[in-house]
């Protein structure tokens, strides 16, 4: 029964924060909303528009000048004088700014947006509140994340059956009246301000943020925030345990990178006998939907408790020992060798790309300014100057510029790519070789640091493989990732592989270049089903290698077997991948081995 | 223009604010970098950063700002082309602005930054003229970098060459133009995120590890002040007056004390074994370390300095500088502090 209403919680919840938007547009920054495409979203955004707040969308196209502002080209030059125009954040003012698959809105687009959020508190003029609507699902990357901090309130939809908002609502008594008409708006944002709060409360949000192991001291402010807007939207001109528990389930629970378990400080904390407890239940309740939301985005928290294995100790002993069984600069090999063709690789981006933002300038080249493509000026007066004479009978002006005569910057610009490290932690590989390999892949990170990759972390065992580490350029973490991983089980192979092919599209979706490494001995021994069968098992791997072959990116497999194994190699081979066995730390054959990669690549 | 929280009025994190109280006393530390999780006051104690700095005369319609008793030597504006240098001092008009805190966002292009051809003179009279960039802005001020590991790396190449020579040297688009950019830089990041590369790692002055405060009431009273704050930011900020002209009297009067401070032999003999200790490549490590500890006992109104200074910067000054693993995460801080420990037991 209170799961089949918890959806209308969360409506309501997400109907209520459409309210405190117009009481306080810009105050508590925003609202990150995780719902997929849908009637379900498509509902919440029509509330949206019925509340009369002035809405400006973000395409994800926008170039930085339209954003804050700038020269308005065609206008300038259509009047020979200069024209300068208001970017859409100005325009937004008093409003709300709407960003459409913002899990894709480009980082270089994000930096500005927080700065000008973070410049609103302070401003005299109204601010603007940013609704972030995110679809990314399951191993996308999430919202950004400076942005997502800033964002008040998170909701997510995506509980909630399109046939229980489409059909139920237009008659249920439970959704609330939405938009304020202006006169009792008006006094409900002057009251938001003066609303009351004990010291108590302030303190009660403290320790709940604390509890729910939320580190950041913007997330109880905002949360203070949007307790204020909800006491005015009562009418209320004192703080009640209502609002903040609107607060604590909207702003907090969300956030939470731990259990509220650790209930240690808030019963320490007597003087503030309602709230807490209060929020803290109500989190018990929410989370049913806010975990899995969670362990997408906090690794963190399962990095913490990979640190606790005991064994850990032992193991990074081991790994010292295995630091010097990999030579120096195989990555920088790998990287530099040329791309392998296999007829397939066609089009992918390489080691360079080049485009109109940003790396070293290129010459530049005719085509319309716009978008991403700046304006090169002097390339279009050069084009410009030797057409004058017979433009000069057609044009009074002084210098008669025509849409042919535009060129455009473009910059060359090296991809950043990502170590994509798949570790093998099934018993055979384990026992006696993981350290082993662990330290091999320490050598690999600290190479990457060099180059200032970006790594990502796929480790399998037991049935299934799983992510240790989203791309990530901080090898603290990969290192801590790693050490904390146990190893024993069976090898799923494929499993592993098809994790990593995922990942690899993923990356390549960001513009971001994968270049695979695999730790194993290729002794597959559970299907992709997740069953036992070594044939079935081995023909599953043989697939997915296969598979990455199409994508065309580098490969590099490390057999940690501790006989050179053909079968490995036939696989390595499967993938169109280079083949590096790792017999026991004897650092000259492992060079030789390199030697004979180089010259075979040459 | 947006007010900013008052200086004076943000709680704990007092390395942070003793190494940004540090440079604002002697720019020539070399900048500061604040390495911290999101929501630890970071970007609020740099962006108050102004609030400490007494205005600066300058050259009136001079867009590089210059100091007009002595006007940068690569300033095109002020300095007087070649064949009419004259011997007689020019005359120059006079301004006061308040110092700059220029923000230098992560997506910025390379042509806000160093500077481009400015396209309304382009444009409309066909004159080929340079529209400074953030760089020109900052000069004699602060520029801040939020999130700095997370710069490009381009960028980053950039402000590596122009931090080290303080001019900003402009081949492009047809332009040539040398112009003087010394300004301290400010960087702000969080590690988890990505690290920084060694060479501007090097230009940072100071270094300081922020972390959430884990006292309740202190994390109280940090919401409490920014929520006073909101609601009303001037009438805060008016209430905050008198303490923030205090703090500033405090750092002109240090200002004006620096060069008298005395840094002795035995000091820079301490400070020269702390370095090689702790196997600091480079000569800089010393020099900073100097500096700072000259500004800091300025800043305590002291005459000379004294080994609890070197304590209390040592571990500001170098623990960025360690040559280390990049992947041990010993505390640095930790391993500054017990070498010094070990050096002044001996």
């Amino acid at each position: 029964m209170a799961d089949d209403l918890k959806w209308i919680d969360t409506w309501n919840d997400a109907m209520t924060s459409l309210q405190l938007l117009q009481i306080d547009p810009s105050g508590f920054g925003g609202i990150w909303l995780k719902s997929p495409y849908g009637p379900v979203r498509e509902a919440w955004l029509r509330e949206l528009a019925a509340i009369g707040l002035s809405v400006v969308r973000l395409p994800g196209n926008l170039d930085l000048e339209r954003l804050l502002g700038g020269i308005d080209l065609s206008a300038t030059l259509q009047t020979g004088q200069l024209q300068q125009q208001d970017g859409l954040l100005t325009q937004a003012r008093g409003g709300l700014v709407c960003i459409p698959m913002a899990e894709r809105f480009p980082d270089a687009l994000i930096a500005p947006l927080v700065q000008t959020v973070d410049s609103q508190a302070g401003a005299r003029d109204p601010g603007f509140g940013v609704i972030a609507l995110d679809e990314s699902d399951g191993d996308d990357a999430p919202l950004n994340p400076a942005l997502q901090e800033r964002l008040g309130l998170w909701l997510d939809l995506s509980g909630i059956a399109p046939a229980d908002v489409v059909g139920h609502l237009t008659d249920n008594t439970a959704v609330v009246g939405l938009c304020i008409d202006a006169p009792s708006l008006a006094v409900m944002r002057r009251a938001a301000p003066q609303v009351n709060v004990t010291d108590e409360q302030v303190a009660a949000l403290c320790v709940t943020a604390q509890s729910l192991g939320i580190a950041s001291l913007r997330i109880p402010t905002l949360a203070l925030r949007v307790a204020r807007a909800h006491a005015a939207l009562n009418g209320q001109t004192t703080l009640t345990d209502d609002d903040l528990a609107f607060a604590a389930r909207r702003v907090l629970a969300p956030r939470a990178t731990q259990n509220p378990v650790v209930n240690a400080p808030p019963p320490e904390d007597s003087q503030a006998p309602e709230p807490v407890p209060e929020s803290a239940t109500n989190d018990g309740g929410e989370t049913p939907e806010t975990p899995p939301l969670e362990d997408a985005q906090n690794p963190d928290s399962e990095d913490k408790t990979g640190e606790a294995v005991p064994t850990a100790a032992v193991e990074e002993m081991l790994v010292a020992a295995a630091l010097a069984s990999l030579p120096n600069g195989i990555l920088d090999r790998l990287l530099t060798r040329a791309g392998q063709s296999n007829g397939q690789a066609l089009g992918r981006s390489g080691q360079l790309k080049s485009g109109a933002q940003r790396g070293r300038p290129m010459p530049p080249r005719p085509g319309a300014p716009g978008g991403h493509a700046r304006l090169h000026v002097l390339a279009t007066l050069r084009a410009a100057v030797p057409k004058q004479r017979l433009r000069a009978r057609s044009s009074g002006a002084r210098l008669a510029i025509r849409g042919e005569d535009f060129h455009v910057h473009r910059y060359q610009q090296s991809s950043a790519s990502c170590l994509l490290l798949v570790l093998d932690a099934s018993g055979s590989a384990a026992l006696q070789r993981l350290a082993e390999a662990k330290g091999a892949v320490e050598r690999l990170l600290e190479q990457s640091y060099a180059r200032r990759d970006s790594v990502c972390i796929v480790a399998f065992k037991g049935a299934k493989a799983e992510l240790l580490l989203p791309m990530t350029r901080s090898l603290v973490r990969a290192k801590r990732a790693m050490t904390g991983l146990p190893g024993g089980g069976g090898t799923p192979l494929a499993a592993g592989l098809k994790m990593a092919y995922n990942q690899a599209a993923q990356l390549k979706r960001q513009g971001v270049t994968p270049l695979l490494v695999i730790l194993s001995d290729g002794r597959a021994n559970v299907t992709l089903a997740g069953l036992g069968g070594r044939a079935q098992a081995m023909a599953d791997a043989d697939q997915w290698c296969t598979q990455w072959r199409q994508t065309g990116h580098q490969a590099l497999w490390i057999d940690t077997s501790v006989q050179p194994d053909p079968q490995v190699q036939r696989l390595a081979q499967a993938m169109g991948g280079s083949y590096l066995p790792m017999p026991q730390a004897q650092a000259h054959r492992m060079a030789a081995a390199m030697d004979h990669l180089r010259r075979t690549s040459a | 223009m947006a007010s900013t929280f008052p200086f004076a009025a943000i709680v704990g994190q007092d390395e942070m604010t003793l190494a940004i109280q540090v440079v604002a006393i002697d720019p020539a530390v070399g900048g500061v970098l604040v390495l911290g999780d999101r929501g630890t006051g970071k970007s609020t104690a740099v962006r108050a950063l102004a609030d400490l700095l007494p205005p600066i005369q300058v050259v009136k319609g001079c867009p590089y700002r210059c100091d007009p008793t002595q006007p940068a030597n690569a300033c095109p504006i002020c300095q007087a082309p070649e064949g009419e240098r004259s011997e007689k001092p020019v005359k120059r008009a006079v301004e006061t602005q308040p110092v700059r805190v220029v923000d230098l966002p992560l997506g910025s292009t390379e042509d806000r930054i160093v500077g481009a051809l400015d396209l309304e003179k382009a444009l409309s009279q066909g004159v080929k003229e340079f529209s400074p960039g953030l760089l020109a802005q900052a000069h004699r001020g602060f520029l801040y970098i939020d999130e700095v590991n997370l710069l490009e790396d381009h960028l980053v190449d950039l402000l590596i060459d122009v931090a080290a020579s303080g001019e900003n040297l402009v081949e492009r688009e047809g332009l040539s133009i040398r112009h003087p950019a010394r300004f301290v830089l400010v960087g702000s990041g969080n590690p988890e995120e990505g690290e920084l590369r060694p060479q501007l790692l090097d230009r940072f002055g100071l270094s300081v590890q922020v972390r959430t405060p884990q006292d309740i009431a202190l994390r109280v009273a940090v919401i409490k002040r920014r929520d006073a704050f909101d609601r009303d930011p001037e009438g805060y900020k008016a209430e905050w007056q008198s303490e923030s002209e205090r703090l500033q009297k405090r750092i002109v009067k240090a200002r004006k004390a620096l060069p008298s401070i005395v840094v002795d032999d035995a000091m820079l003999t301490l400070c020269a074994r702390l370095c090689q200790a702790l196997g600091t490549d480079g000569l800089r490590a010393e020099l900073t370390l100097m500096r700072a500890m000259r500004a800091l006992a300025a800043l305590q109104g002291h005459k000379k300095v004294k080994p609890d200074h070197l304590k209390t910067i040592a571990p500001l000054a170098l623990s960025h500088r360690l040559r280390r693993n990049p992947l041990d995460d010993t505390d640095s801080g930790q391993r500054v502090q017990r070498c010094l420990d070990d050096l002044l037991a001996a």
